[in-house]
């Protein structure tokens, strides 16, 4: 279209967009007026009075044609022109920026890399568009990838950056021009940013210069036959023994309908496999995989999919995530009103996992308590706690069936808090004193449940009964604490079905809005009458309702053979689930994720006291041991401008797990210690994403005021910047008379009278 | 003259037998009356016509079996007869537990009815009903030693010893071989020195245990009651011994602070005082039987009979010292049970 547009009208559109029209002929208004008469009224009249054996319309039609070729001679005559702003050529100054990331080897159609590009175009010497280029400006290049810096020699160019940072790379491009006149900035990228910075805000001292950037894209805006493993959604650390449901998305271009098999593996032992079925181009596909955390201690697990036949970047289906399976025993609380069966069975699913300390508090008859795994004497000897400091030390809360009436105020306050500030998990069991049957509604802790009390069977004076066949729902399908140890959905929803109903006394119907239910019952063919687990978070920690009363029945019932393990896997899961994510008294991670050999991390550390207010008074040093066993002391400082909040950052040399030890302390008394652990690694995060970003390198082209090109429209950049671009400029003319669209113009208009006359026989 | 031959009184004691009965010749009398009793019992009940609930007389069971494939659900269940058990198989909780009465109803013609409506319950003291040899009172069989008194007593004080625990009051039976048992995590059993368990019975009775369900076994005495339950124990669990419970240990501690294993007369001895022992069964002792994880599901109550003492506790001439000490060990084994 810009060629036939350029035939015509001798210049380019852009050239039209900029200039300004102008006539240059310098004759008098007047004279111009009587021409313009002198040649249309004796044209008017000699058509007019032309009789012969024309009509009055040939005549009109005629003497129309004739007077617009006579328009067009006298637009020629006063000497059309196009007045332009173009750079003083050698006065300017032109940023060439050049990415210097992994991702610019990524081979694209016909094998051609990016880095190809960058060599003939921007190395070779006489290249058309570098000749152009310096033939008008001052060139500088720079070289970018996490950083920028300035390039003196194209052999100084690697291609091995792991991270691309565009709008750091313009920002200090612009600075180091800084005093001399700039043109423009050449951006020569697949503008594939991973920095997780906000490209706007590096935009705007670009904007306020004037400098406008013109992007060149290289590479194909989407890979034409690609697998990449996105994203893995892990936690950082889980308990031994655990058994997790991790999302993994995959996306692909170009292969639907195809099952690939995505492998979980633990530094080269295979722990898990899934198999993936690809839809529609494009599409990510959300893939649940079930990992049982066997050995404790730091893991490197490596999400992986064989490359496919045809796939040119192989380097994104590989994904390594850090999870840290820890050997702690998680101590939980389970405060019941009365004797019941569930305290046995509870304890018996729970007794040979070592991760999970079940501490029972259990009113026998008034007044009188029977506490079962208590640590010391003196552990709840006063019954069920009555200070933050002591109910804070549990990382969750077990209610049986136990009424509203038991608990003061004030501990009914303490248990709210003790989710929403300490961040616990509670977990509420349904039973004769329960939910609503045990007086809650109104209260704090009816606040923080999960379900509505206030259903119509619930709140009516007859006490209800209800057996429930229980059956997960669509996110209970996948949720960890529902897979009763099966391997895939299907299996899952069918463990379910095969279980004998439970009975319950506490008829709950309604989630609250944002709460998510995990299982339902209800009589055998209508499974969804009631809940029957559900959660919600609440505050820092998560509330957790299951108002049935005899699970035991999972155990004991004459259908569940003695090998039969679901009880006792339902219970530890839901109770890992329950205590997962609870915060301790101190808890250390670094900034990111992923940390590359040499670069520092940022180590974050939340203090708080026993009754989990935050410290700021606190003294807290690291302690990091290297992969070569060197250590290192780092004190953290508290960050003013958030409450128990400290922070401070360490340098790292080689690749490996670097082993943080934290320790808190508050004037002499320990407040605790926290242990994470970094893992420092070559990254191929470059790799990913890795098609070219037209719409990123458009945008920062069109906010300031340049134009994006790709490889094949690139030969206009250098006239382009001279033309748009800032910098010291002066006012060319350019002549428009000799624009061929008037000459054919004139032609056409000859060429159109000649053929009507010959149509009307008028010859 | 020898200890042995006063109570003996046979040959050589003192004459005195002309003008006073002993203790055993009394026992013998009324055992030989209730026998009597109980077979003319059982008599009549094979010989007429069995009376339905609403009045109409039901036809007459001429081969035995009619009234049974008439209506399954309630066909008539002998607890007497080897293998006579109905499987009533897996119903609903409500349902089941009427089932259960009606099992006791149907199989003891003298049990008062117990129909049980509306909401189930979490605790049920649920007396195991096995079969054995040699009836007593002619009641079918050694299991229903006392009952239904012994249970409605003991229900009765554990209503107000336990007031949070959400119990049945009445009494209830279950056979071990019913799958339905497993809904009854609790077994109280008793004179098991004339258990004699059936096979399936055997089978049922081993699952309930290593499946989480928890056994009380209670007055039993001698050697040879011994000898006979130890035989039918080892056929149960032939891998799991029965070991002597210490006073420490916490089933003596989880409700009442028990430090004495006392020995528990049957009401006829407590009331008159002397010797608290039957037979040879001189020293009680409390014996258990553990899991592979060291769980406790049976507890032996041997030469000892807690069940008397629950039943005759309202008996102002049954010395308060062993009801006390009785219901402190039932309420224990109650609590223990439900938590350990």
């Amino acid at each position: 279209m810009d060629t036939i547009f350029e035939f015509l009208f001798k210049y380019r559109p852009i050239l039209f967009q900029e200039g300004d029209f102008t006539f240059a002929s310098t004759w008098p208004s007047l004279l111009v007026l009587g021409a313009v008469a002198a040649v249309t009224i004796p044209t008017l009249f000699t058509y007019g009075q032309a009789r012969g054996d024309s009509r009055k319309g040939d005549r009109t039609v005629m003497a129309v044609i004739r007077l617009g070729l006579v328009a067009v001679l006298v637009f020629i005559l006063f000497q059309p022109t196009l007045v332009l702003t173009s750079v003083v050529p050698q006065r300017n100054f032109v940023g060439i920026l050049i990415d210097d990331s992994q991702s610019m080897r990524i081979p694209d159609e016909g094998g051609v890399s990016r880095a190809d590009f960058i060599r003939t175009t921007f190395g070779a010497e006489g290249s058309e568009l570098l000749t152009a280029l310096s033939d008008k400006f001052a060139l500088r290049f720079f070289r970018f990838s996490r950083d920028a810096s300035r390039l003196n020699d194209m052999s100084e160019l690697s291609y091995s950056g792991t991270a691309t940072n565009l709008g750091n790379a313009m920002v200090r491009a612009q600075e180091e021009l800084a005093g001399v006149p700039i043109s423009g900035l050449v951006v020569v990228s697949d503008g594939a940013d991973n920095s997780g910075e906000v490209l706007a805000e590096s935009l705007l001292p670009l904007q306020a210069g004037g400098v406008p950037v013109y992007t060149i894209g290289l590479g194909e805006e989407e890979l034409a036959r690609d697998v990449q493993v996105s994203r893995v959604e892990m936690p950082r650390t889980v308990l031994v023994g655990t058994s997790l449901v991790v999302d993994v998305i995959v996306s692909h271009q170009g292969y639907s309908g195809r099952t690939v098999q995505l492998l979980v593996e633990d530094t080269g032992a295979l722990l898990a496999s899934e198999d993936v079925t690809f839809e529609g181009d494009g599409e990510p596909v959300v893939t649940r995989v079930r990992i049982h955390a066997e050995d404790a201690g730091p893991r490197v697990l490596r999400f992986r999919v064989a490359p496919q036949e045809g796939e040119r970047v192989t380097e994104n289906n590989v994904r390594d995530v850090l999870v840290d399976v820890v050997n702690d025993a998680e101590k939980i609380l389970y405060f019941e009103g009365e004797p019941r069966w569930e305290v046995k069975f509870i304890r018996r699913a729970v007794s040979d996992d070592e991760n999970l300390q079940v501490v029972v508090l259990q009113r026998t008859a008034e007044s009188k308590f029977l506490r079962l795994d208590v640590d010391d004497a003196d552990e709840l000897a006063a019954g069920f706690p009555k200070t933050r400091e002591e109910l804070f030390r549990y990382r969750a809360l077990i209610l049986g069936s136990v009424e509203a009436s038991f608990f003061t105020h004030d501990q009914l306050d303490m248990i709210a808090d003790f989710v929403s500030q300490r961040g616990g998990g509670l977990l509420v069991l349904g039973g004769r004193n329960a939910f609503t049957q045990g007086g809650y509604q109104g209260t704090r802790l009816a606040e923080a449940l999960p379900v509505f009390l206030d259903d119509e069977l619930s709140t009516s004076a007859e006490p209800y009964y209800g057996e429930l066949f229980v059956a997960p729902t669509r996110t209970g399908l996948t949720h960890p604490a529902t897979q009763l140890g099966e391997d895939n959905s299907d299996a899952v929803e069918a463990r379910w079905a095969s279980l004998p109903p439970l009975t319950t006394l506490n008829p709950i119907t309604r989630l609250k809005p944002g709460a998510t239910g995990l299982l339902t019952g209800g009589p055998e063919q209508e499974r969804d009458r009631q809940i029957v687990l559900a959660y919600h978070r609440y505050g820092r920690g998560k509330v957790i309702a299951l108002p049935v009363q005899d699970s035991w029945i999972w155990q004991m019932h004459a259908d569940i053979s003695l090998e039969d393990q679901t009880h006792e896997v339902f219970w530890r899961q839901l109770l890992r689930w329950l205590t997962d994510g609870v915060p301790s008294q101190v808890a250390a991670q670094a900034d990111r994720e992923l940390v590359e050999p040499g670069q520092p991390v940022n180590l974050i550390v939340d203090v708080g006291d026993s009754a989990y207010v935050e410290v700021n008074d606190g003294n807290v040093v690291a302690m990091i041991r290297t992969p070569s066993g060197d250590t290192m002391t780092v004190p953290l400082d508290w960050d003013v401008e958030q409450d128990g909040h400290y922070e401070a950052g360490f340098p790292t040399t080689g690749p490996g797990l670097y082993e943080v030890s934290v320790n808190a302390l508050r004037g002499a008394d320990t407040i605790g210690a926290a242990l994470t652990y970094v893992n420092v690694a070559p990254s191929d995060e470059e790799y990913f994403n890795a098609s070219m970003r037209g719409a990123t390198l458009r945008r920062v082209a069109d906010q300031t005021g340049g134009i994006f090109y790709t490889p094949e429209t690139v030969a206009n950049l250098p006239e382009d910047i001279s033309l748009t671009g800032a910098g010291v400029t002066l006012t060319e003319e350019r002549d428009l008379w000799d624009m061929p669209i008037l000459l054919i113009l004139v032609l056409g208009l000859m060429a159109a009278e000649w053929g009507y006359r010959r149509k009307r026989g008028l010859i | 003259m020898p200890a042995w031959s006063r109570h003996r009184g046979y040959p050589f004691g003192p004459i005195r037998w002309k003008y006073s009965i002993t203790d055993e010749t009394l026992e013998r009398i009324v055992r030989a009356l209730f026998t009597s009793l109980g077979v003319v019992a059982l008599i009549a009940m094979f010989a007429y016509p069995s009376i339905r609930t609403d009045g109409s007389a039901a036809p007459a069971a001429t081969d035995g079996t009619s009234g049974a494939t008439a209506r399954p659900s309630e066909a008539p269940l002998s607890v007497v007869d080897k293998g006579a058990f109905a499987t009533v198989g897996t119903r609903s909780f409500s349902e089941l537990t009427r089932q259960g009465a009606r099992i006791s109803l149907e199989s003891l013609a003298r049990a008062p009815q117990t129909q049980m409506d509306g909401i189930p319950r979490e605790f049920y003291f649920a007396r195991l009903a096995y079969n054995g040899f040699g009836g007593f009172y002619g009641r079918g069989g050694s299991w229903a030693t006392d009952y239904p008194k012994a249970d409605q007593i003991f229900l009765s004080f554990i209503d107000r010893l336990l007031p949070n625990l959400d119990a049945y009051e009445r009494e209830f039976v279950m056979q071990v071989n019913n799958p339905d048992v497993r809904r009854f995590p609790l077994l109280y059993a008793l004179e098991v020195g004339r258990m004699s368990l059936t096979p399936p019975e055997i089978v049922g009775l081993r699952d309930y245990l290593l499946a989480g369900g928890f056994l009380i076994i209670d007055d039993f005495w001698g050697t040879r009651e011994w000898q006979q339950f130890e035989y039918q124990m080892r056929q149960v669990l032939p891998d799991h011994q029965i070991v002597d419970l210490d006073i420490d240990h916490p089933i003596f501690t989880t409700f009442y602070e028990i430090d004495e294993i006392i020995q528990v007369p049957n009401v006829g001895q407590g009331v008159r005082g002397g010797r608290t022992y039957e037979r040879d069964g001189i020293i009680p002792q409390v014996k258990g039987i553990h899991d592979e994880n060291g769980r406790l599901m049976v507890i032996i109550n041997w030469n000892t009979d807690l069940g008397d003492a629950w039943e005759w506790a309202d008996d102002p001439y049954y010395p308060l010292k062993y009801s006390t000490y009785a219901y402190e060990m039932g309420v224990n084994f109650i609590v223990y049970a439900m938590s350990h």
